[in-house]
């Protein structure tokens, strides 16, 4: 037993040894759109930050599992910028005091809810509840609870018991605040509120399965999931697999560097 | 038939697509390569220096720190030890990944390799050691002409096998974006939302190199039994 603690504490001692070597980490050098090429530039797999990125010349596009992953590439100098979301963005910079973000958006896109190619009664159903949700304000009500200064991050609340029309299935990849993240076992955020308000409509309880971004449009697809709704613009690459609603959100991609 | 050409094109052909694969299948031979080369030496080290322990009670401290080293290593899985060699241990360092990788897989595959071949050394009979000694060979002489040769033979199919499991478990390098064979598959699929070809492709490019490895090591068996008699 004595022998197990002395080799656990050692080992404990060596890693602690091991961490923490070195800072300083290089000073930025993007200020501008302009100045990405070249560089390298950590995106998410799967997003249109990838796409995007993978035309800016000569620069090396690194694409990570996670958008929080690349942050903490880009903290540590490994990479030069982070091209991602906007409300991700913010929500990145906010909790680290060493990052900014360029004024200079890189690209204004939409996010549309993913379904089932050839379902086109599931679409117009999405399409008419969206619009109506828009129509009537609860489409910002709920933004205003997850973005900008008042946001309280106060989830939505079912108005509507019925699920007499069964359980509508939500593919997501609860890395993405404020749209979708963990909060404790529970994914929270504008897209899970917003479909939960669609289902409301809809007479439908909705149930949430998470996992990778780039898994989702393969779930969707494959039927292993209903709808698709994880900050997902409409690509040509992405509308052969699958059938976009009309947007719920404007977004734009954004640049994300260290402070100068 | 058509649309199935129609992925077959989106999926390799368009855009160079099929370059993500042959660029990643490199990466992942290099640093199966590497990993292994510094799998091997460090398992050798580390085995010698448990066994000599084991059987003289020299060497107490680095025991001690090989012990460390496995618990540690045998304790932690693979994909966490990569994330802290990229993250900590490397923390504000522009730090080249494929040298991450090497190291990481090298590191971890060290440990195994170690228990490999200490079993190794400790199957062959004492009366070997004593043997060497009544010919008047010192304690290094015996470990690398009689003992050794013999252990050696006897975990080869083991050390394979250690190399089949690294070459495969370079497939999680992705998770620090390296561009690794699993991770052009994954970034095909990103593009094209089609999982089918570029997994299936992925899948059979690992099955090949283990395939190939696999009678590689076969071979080398037979050609050490050449000098077993009878």
């Amino acid at each position: 037993m004595k022998k197990t603690i002395a080799l656990l504490s050692s080992a404990l001692l060596a890693s602690a040894a091991f961490a923490g070597c070195g800072s300083g980490v290089k000073a930025n050098t993007v200020h501008s759109v302009d100045d990405l090429k070249g560089k390298s530039i950590g995106t998410q797999l799967g997003t249109t930050g990838y796409i995007f990125a993978a035309d800016v010349e000569d620069a090396k596009v690194e694409a990570y599992n996670k958008g929080a992953d690349a942050i903490q590439a880009l903290k540590q100098g490994k990479l030069d910028a982070v091209i991602i979301d906007s409300e991700p963005a913010k929500v990145f910079v906010s909790k680290n005091d060493d990052l900014q973000i360029l004024s200079d958006p890189f690209a204004v896109e939409e996010y549309s809810v993913a379904y089932k190619k050839g379902n086109d009664e599931l679409g117009k159903k999405l399409d008419d509840a969206i619009s109506k949700l828009k129509g009537d304000g609860t489409l910002d009500a709920i933004t205003a609870h997850w973005v900008g200064d008042d946001a309280d991050n106060v989830p939505y609340e079912d108005k509507n018991s019925d699920v007499s029309n069964g359980t509508l299935v939500m593919a997501t990849n609860a890395e993405f605040p404020p749209y979708e993240s963990m909060s404790g076992s529970n994914i929270v955020g504008i897209d899970v509120d917003i479909m939960n308000a669609v289902c409301d409509e809809l007479g439908m309880e909705l149930k949430i399965e998470n996992m990778q971004f780039d898994s989702i449009i393969a779930a969707v697809d494959s039927g292993k999931a209903d709808v698709g709704v994880a900050g997902i613009s409409v690509t040509p690459d992405r509308e052969k697999n699958v059938s976009f609603t009309q947007g719920y959100a404007t977004t734009t991609q954004v640049i994300v560097t260290r402070k100068d | 038939m058509n649309e199935f050409l129609q992925k077959l094109y989106d999926t390799f052909i368009y855009d160079d697509r099929w370059k993500y694969l042959t660029n990643g299948l490199k990466t992942t031979l290099v640093i199966t390569f590497f990993a292994v080369i510094i799998g091997m030496l460090l398992g050798f080290i580390v085995a010698i220096i448990r066994a000599t322990h084991d059987k003289t009670g020299k060497f107490p401290i680095l025991n001690f720190l090989a012990k460390v080293y496995l618990t540690v290593i045998r304790g932690t899985p693979v994909m966490v030890q990569l994330l802290i060699i990229y993250y900590v241990i490397f923390a504000s360092v522009d730090i080249n990944k494929v040298l991450v990788g090497v190291l990481a897989f090298g590191f971890n595959s060290g440990a195994y390799v170690a228990e490999i071949v200490r079993s190794g050394i400790m199957s062959i009979d004492n009366g070997q050691f004593e043997a060497g000694t009544s010919l008047g060979m010192n304690y290094t002489k015996t470990m690398f002409y009689i003992v050794m040769p013999q252990a050696f033979k006897n975990v080869l199919p083991a050390l394979a096998n250690e190399c089949i499991v690294l070459l495969k478990e370079t497939s999680v390098a992705g998770y620090i974006a390296l561009e690794d064979l699993t991770k052009g598959g994954d970034i095909i699929r990103s593009l094209t939302y089609e999982a089918f070809l570029p997994l299936i492709a992925v899948a059979l490019i690992y099955l090949v190199m283990v395939v190939t490895l696999s009678s590689l090591v076969t071979r080398l068996e037979r050609r050490l039994a050449k000098s077993d008699r009878g």
